[in-house]
């Protein structure tokens, strides 16, 4: 860990808490609930919190430069990305089974199944953001 | 082989000087400094003349543009 920048440790915190946290996700999608999702953003930045204040304490150097903020943007962009196709693909889909009939769009449960889609979504993005984030200072810029 | 190459590992070895140090004078952070020594970076313009100027030589015995190189 004494290799890595302040930037790297911090990157690595996020990803652990987002597989602590979104993990489940996927795993219990059958009981997914307003609550549940409210309950892992109130989780996701608890951890956040404290994981950052952790390695901002035992990190000497906090200094970022031009190759973080490189780095930073190749990983917003791949977030972007992710995220631009799979609304693409999750609104396709939605379409897809509403008009074979598998969904029902006038039942009480569609709030629920949209809000569990886009949170799928948003969380594989902010994933792929920070993995792409950990690749790019392990590889060439 | 990297577009542009660079000779900061052999003048900041000819200085006595660490990638820390090098690094902290720069303003960059020492992974910066590993990842220009390896190729595997190539520095703003800014970043770039801030290092010869530390490294006390002029810019083009730092840096080497090769136009056969891939960027």
């Amino acid at each position: 860990m004494a290799s890595l920048s302040y930037r790297e440790k911090s990157l690595y915190a996020s990803l652990v808490a987002e597989l602590i946290v979104y993990g489940p996700y996927f795993f219990l999608h059958q009981q997914n609930s307003v609550n549940k999702v409210a309950g892992m953003i109130v989780g996701i930045i608890v951890l956040q919190i404290i994981l950052q204040s952790a390695i901002a304490i035992f990190t000497r150097s906090r200094v970022t430069d031009e190759r973080d903020r490189l780095i930073e943007l190749r990983g917003y962009r791949s977030g972007y990305l992710t995220l631009a196709s799979l609304m693409v693909l999750g609104l396709g889909m939605l379409w897809f089974h509403a008009t074979v009939g598998h969904l029902q769009l006038d039942s009480g449960m569609i709030g629920l199944h949209f809000l569990s889609v886009f949170f799928g979504m948003l969380i594989i993005a902010d994933i792929t953001k920070t993995a792409t984030q950990i690749v790019a200072y392990r590889r060439t810029l | 082989m990297a577009a542009i190459r660079n000779q900061i590992r052999e003048l900041r070895a000819l200085r006595g000087m660490t990638q820390q140090e090098l690094a902290d004078q720069v303003g960059v952070t020492r992974q910066t400094v590993i990842a220009m020594e390896q190729d595997k970076y190539s520095p703003s313009l800014e970043t770039a003349f801030k290092v010869a100027i530390v490294l006390g030589v002029p810019f083009e015995q730092c840096f080497q543009f090769d136009p056969r190189g891939k960027r």
